[in-house]
C-alpha cells in the first residue's frame, strides 16, 4: 500500500517534469538546435561535474527553504504566492546589513545579516497578513502585488542605498561582498555554502512542528475546514498569522543566504530569481509534506540546472526556463486530475 | 525644488490625457475578469495571457504593417490559451490557482522566448511597429482645454469606456448575465434549473481571456509600439486586485482603474519635470501600487466574492 502510494507520487512528479521537458525540446527544435544533445544536457549535465552538482544543491537550498514556508501555509489553506518578493527583500536587507553594519566580529556580523534578511521577509509578508486576517482580502492577489513592489524597491536600492562604488558603466549593482562576510563554502570549486546545514536544520524543526506539536495539529485542522476548526475552539486568525509570518521569514532567510552565500553581489537580474514561484510547484509536488517538499526541491534543483543547460541554444534563456516551469505547473495540475480519477485522496 | 509647473494648464492636460490613454491597459482585463469571476472561475493567469497577446499583436503588426490585424491575430492566440485554461479548470476540474499560475509562467516565458527568436531572425529593434490610430472626434475635439484631452484618444480607449456600462448591463439586466451570476453563486440550483454550468463558465472565462488579450494587445500596438520580456509589469495581477476592490462591479472597477492611472500619470509627469527626483523615480513609480493597497482596507472590507469562486462544480 505504502509502496503503491510512493509509485503514484513518483509518477506525479515525472509527468509534471515531462510536460516542461517536451515544451523545452519543441523550442530547441524550433530554433534549429540539436534535440538529442538538448535531452542529453538536460539529464546528464546536472551531475556531470562537481561544480554543476554544487549548483543543483544551491538551488535545492533556496527552493527547500522557501518551499517549507509555502508548504506550511498551504497546510493551513493559505497561498503564499509572494515568496518571490520576500526572497528579494531578504536579499536587499542582507546587503544593507553588509554595508551599514560594522565594527563587530565577522561571525556575529554574518548572523546579523541572516537575521536582517529573515526580518525583511517577515516585513514583506506582514502587510498581506494584516490585510488577509483583519480585512478578509485575498492573500493570493496581495502577495502577488507585493512581488512587483519588491522589484521596484530593489531597483531603488540598487540605484541608491546599496549601490556599489565599483565602475559599472551606469549599470546598477552592489560591490562584491567582503570574503569574511560570505557564508563559508563547503566544497571547493562550488558555490555550496553552510546554508545547506541551516536549511536542513530548519527542515527538521518544521517537520517536528507539523508532525509533533499542537500547533501542527491545529494548522492541519484549519487547512481541512475552517468551520471544524472554529467548532473545536481554534483561533483561526492566530494560526493564519503565525503560519504566514513563518513563511515570509523563511523566504527572507533564503534570500539572505542566497545573496551572501551564492551570489556575493546583487544586480537587477537577481530581482526576479523565480524561486518564489518554483517553491509553489515544489510545495504542491511534495504534497505539503515537509519531507516530500525536500525531495521535490532536490528534483527541481536538478531540473533547473538541466533546463538552463538545455536552454543555452535558445536566445532568451530565462524566458525558456519560465516557460518550462509554466508547463510543469500545468503538468502538476493534470497529474492531480489523473490521481483524483484513480480514487486517491 | 520648484513645483510651479504643476499648476499650469499644459501639465494638467498632459496628466489627464495620459491617465485616459492608460485606461485600456487595466480596464479591459478587469471587466473581463469580473465576468469570469462572477461565473465562479478565477483566472490568475491573465498576466500570462496579456503577455502572449502583447507579443503576438506586435508580431502580427510587424508582419502585416496593420495594427488592427495585430489585435485580431493576438486574440486568436489568447483564445487558444483561454480554451486550454477552461479545459483544465472547468472540464477536468483541476485547481484554478495552480492552472492559473501555470498559465502566467508559461505566457511570461514563451512570449519572451518567441520574441527573442523573432528579433534575432527579423532583426527588428525594440520598437517601430505602427500603432492603432488616434480617433479625433469632429467638433468635440475643438472644445478648448478638455477637447484635445477627451476627444483625441485612441480608438481602444473609447471602446473600453463603452464596455463599462455594457458589462454592467449584461451582468445585471440580461438573462445571460443572470445565468452567469447563478452559476457563480449557486451552481447546483442553476443546474437543477437546466442551466449548463460548464457551458456558462466556459463562455464567461473565455470572455475574460479575450478581454485580457485586448489589454495586452493595446500595450504593444496601441500604446507603445514595442514589446519586451515581462512587458506588462504585473498589470494582470493589478487587474485582479481591481476586480476585488470593485466588489465585482464594473462601474466601481472603472473608478478604481481611473484613479490608479491618474496617480500613475501624475507621478511620472512630476518626475519628468523635476530632475532632482530622478534618483527616487523607482519609489515614486510605486505610488499607484501603494494606492491600491491602501484602498483595500477601505473598500475590501465590504467586498463579497461570488460564493462558488474557485470551486469546481461536480454533479453529485
Amino acid at each position: 500500500m505504502q509502496g503503491r502510494r510512493w509509485l503514484r507520487v513518483a509518477s506525479y512528479n515525472g509527468l509534471a517534469i515531462a510536460f516542461g521537458l517536451v515544451l523545452g525540446l519543441i523550442v530547441v527544435a524550433a530554433v534549429g538546435g540539436n534535440v538529442v544533445l538538448a535531452l542529453r544536457s538536460f539529464f546528464i549535465s546536472p551531475i556531470s561535474t562537481t561544480t554543476n552538482l554544487g549548483e543543483v544543491l544551491v538551488r535545492f537550498v533556496a527552493l527547500y527553504t522557501v518551499g517549507l514556508g509555502v508548504g506550511l501555509a498551504l497546510k493551513a489553506g493559505l497561498w503564499n504566492v509572494g515568496g518571490e518578493g520576500q526572497f528579494v527583500v531578504g536579499q536587499i536587507m542582507a546587503f544593507i546589513g553588509v554595508i551599514y553594519i560594522g565594527g563587530i566580529p565577522a561571525s556575529v556580523h554574518i548572523f546579523l545579516i541572516l537575521l536582517l534578511g529573515a526580518a525583511g521577509g517577515l516585513l514583506w509578508i506582514s502587510v498581506p497578513t494584516i490585510l488577509r486576517t483583519k480585512f478578509g482580502a485575498n492573500e493570493i492577489v496581495i502577495t502577488l502585488l507585493f512581488n512587483i513592489v519588491a522589484t521596484f524597491v530593489g531597483l531603488y536600492a540598487l540605484n541608491g542605498p546599496i549601490r556599489g562604488r565599483t565602475q559599472s558603466f551606469g549599470f546598477p549593482l552592489t560591490d562584491l561582498i567582503p570574503p569574511s562576510l560570505a557564508l563559508p563554502l563547503l566544497i571547493p570549486g562550488t558555490r555550496l555554502s553552510i546554508a545547506l546545514f541551516i536549511t536542513l536544520g530548519v527542515a527538521v524543526v518544521m517537520y517536528l512542528l507539523v508532525e509533533r506539536t499542537a500547533l501542527g495539529l491545529r494548522l492541519s485542522i484549519v487547512g481541512e475546514s475552517i468551520e471544524t476548526a472554529r467548532y473545536a475552539g481554534i483561533n483561526v486568525s492566530r494560526v493564519f498569522i503565525l503560519v504566514m509570518l513563518m513563511a515570509g521569514t523563511l523566504a527572507g532567510l533564503a534570500g539572505a543566504m542566497h545573496a551572501t552565500g551564492v551570489l556575493g553581489f546583487l544586480d537587477p537580474g537577481e530581482l526576479q530569481p523565480g524561486f518564489g514561484y518554483l517553491a509553489i510547484i515544489v510545495a504542491l509536488l511534495g504534497r505539503k509534506n515537509m519531507l516530500g517538499i525536500g525531495i521535490a526541491s532536490l528534483l527541481f534543483g536538478y531540473v533547473i540546472i538541466g533546463a538552463q543547460d538545455m536552454a543555452q541554444v535558445v536566445p532568451a534563456q530565462s524566458g525558456m526556463v519560465f516557460a518550462m516551469e509554466g508547463a510543469m505547473l500545468t503538468g502538476v495540475s493534470l497529474a492531480s486530475y489523473l490521481l483524483a480519477r484513480r480514487g486517491s485522496p | 525644488m520648484a513645483f510651479d509647473f504643476i499648476f499650469t494648464q499644459s501639465f494638467f492636460s498632459t496628466v489627464l490625457f495620459q491617465a485616459l490613454a492608460l485606461l485600456p491597459l487595466l480596464l479591459y482585463a478587469s471587466l473581463g475578469e469580473i465576468v469570469a469571476e462572477k461565473s465562479g472561475v478565477v483566472n490568475l493567469g491573465i498576466e500570462g495571457l496579456m503577455l502572449m497577446a502583447a507579443f503576438s499583436s506586435f508580431t502580427f503588426d510587424y508582419a502585416t504593417k496593420n495594427p488592427f490585424a495585430g489585435v485580431v491575430g493576438s486574440l486568436a492566440v489568447v483564445a487558444v490559451m483561454g480554451l486550454a485554461f477552461c479545459f483544465l479548470t472547468i472540464t477536468l476540474k483541476v485547481d484554478q490557482i495552480v492552472a492559473g499560475l501555470g498559465m502566467y509562467l508559461f505566457g511570461l516565458g514563451l512570449s519572451g522566448v518567441l520574441y527573442a527568436i523573432f528579433t534575432s531572425g527579423a532583426g527588428v529593434g525594440a520598437s517601430g511597429v505602427p500603432t492603432v490610430p488616434k480617433l479625433e472626434i469632429p467638433l468635440l475635439a475643438q472644445i478648448p482645454l478638455i477637447g484635445p484631452v477627451l476627444f483625441e484618444q485612441n480608438l481602444l480607449v473609447y471602446l473600453s469606456l463603452i464596455l463599462v456600462p455594457a458589462t454592467s448591463y449584461l451582468l445585471s439586466r440580461t438573462g445571460l448575465g443572470l445565468r452567469v451570476r447563478a452559476v457563480g453563486e449557486n451552481p447546483k440550483a442553476a443546474d437543477t434549473m437546466g442551466i449548463s454550468v460548464a457551458r456558462v463558465r466556459y463562455a464567461a472565462t473565455m470572455t475574460g481571456a479575450i478581454l485580457a488579450g485586448v489589454s495586452g494587445a493595446y500595450l504593444a500596438v496601441g500604446y507603445t509600439g514595442s514589446f519586451q520580456l515581462g512587458y506588462t509589469l504585473g498589470r494582470g495581477f493589478i487587474a485582479l486586485s481591481m476586480v476585488y476592490l470593485s466588489n465585482w462591479n464594473p462601474y466601481r472597477a472603472f473608478v478604481a482603474v481611473f484613479v490608479y492611472d491618474f496617480v500613475d500619470s501624475l507621478q511620472s509627469a512630476v518626475v519628468i519635470n523635476t530632475p532632482a527626483l530622478a534618483a527616487s523615480s523607482y519609489l515614486l513609480a510605486l505610488l499607484p501600487y501603494i494606492f491600491v493597497l491602501a484602498l483595500i482596507p477601505i473598500f475590501g472590507r465590504k467586498a463579497r466574492a461570488p460564493k462558488f469562486l474557485t470551486i469546481p462544480y461536480r454533479k453529485s
